[in-house]
């Protein structure tokens, strides 16, 4: 069930790599640090984030994950996400998105702000099924998005 | 902790007015996805908070929409400016329609 090169598997991961390099020809993506396999989301992802966010362009940068390379329990992944983006009255982080590609819940959380907390920070503790990229979209309240992506691999299911 | 419902929020010590403080929040509540099955095969319901509002002073600052993704015993960790004295509420609702709360009361100058 779990084996890492079931057939299904290296489908999906060859169709990601294709399109992780077609996304890179145009010059699109800015590869991140840690990238893991292929940094573009697949149908299922893109699916909903059109839901989320309809057609708004979601840009890379102003939003840090900080998240083990190796999670050592899935059941407890613990994420830091800091944005570098302004927090005034009329122009502040609206909220932030966490999406797990590989979970049964793709978009698994949504934190909303004002302007009242003076800082766009969130510390917290997630599960992961399996080895995902992890996914965080940082809303402004003028309706830009911005996003930061991180591979983590993982052991056993925390889907408990 | 083993009782559901157990809310706990943790301010700093000291706290200076104006300042970004860190607080942080635990409930205890197993969080669970529906997905698993007990030791006869029958599946486990879900059962996880979905809904957190964080207010200040009676003013809504914060409000998180989970799903049963968050960990066990949920733990969030987030910013707010102190500008006023006033109690810090955080209300945590699940999907079986339990609804918990913790204050915590924002103060100046100690120490």
């Amino acid at each position: 069930m779990r084996n890492p090169l079931s057939r299904r598997t290296f489908l999906k991961s060859s169709a990601l790599a294709v399109a992780a390099l077609a996304a890179s020809s145009t010059g699109a993506a800015a590869a991140p640090l840690f990238a893991g396999p292929g940094n573009e989301p697949d149908d299922d992802v893109k699916k909903v984030l059109r839901e989320k966010f309809g057609t708004r362009v979601i840009r890379e940068g102003h939003v840090t994950l900080d998240v083990p390379d190796v999670a050592p329990d899935s059941r407890e992944v613990p994420l830091l996400i800091e944005s570098d983006l302004p927090m005034t009255a009329d122009n502040f982080v609206k909220g932030f998105h966490i999406v797990v590609d590989h979970n049964p819940d793709i978009y698994l959380a949504g934190f909303n702000f004002t302007a009242a907390i003076g800082a766009a920070t969130l510390d917290t503790r997630i599960k992961m099924r399996r080895s995902s990229h992890v996914r965080v979209i940082a809303e402004t309240s003028k309706g830009e998005l911005w996003t930061t992506s991180r591979f983590v691999y993982t052991s056993l299911n925390g889907c408990v | 902790m083993s009782d559901v419902g157990q809310g706990k929020i943790i301010l700093p010590t000291k706290i200076t007015r104006d300042s970004v403080i860190n607080i942080r929040a635990l409930l205890s509540h197993p969080m669970l996805t529906g997905m698993s099955r007990d030791q006869a095969g029958i599946p486990i319901p879900a059962y996880f908070v979905n809904d957190v509002v964080i207010t200040y002073g009676g003013e809504q600052v914060a409000h998180f929409e989970w799903s049963s993704g968050i960990s066990r015993d949920p733990f969030v960790g987030f910013s707010l400016r102190a500008d006023k004295e006033a109690p810090v509420t955080i209300t945590w609702k699940d999907n079986k329609g339990g609804v918990y709360t913790q204050s915590a009361d924002i103060k100046f100058g100690v120490a």
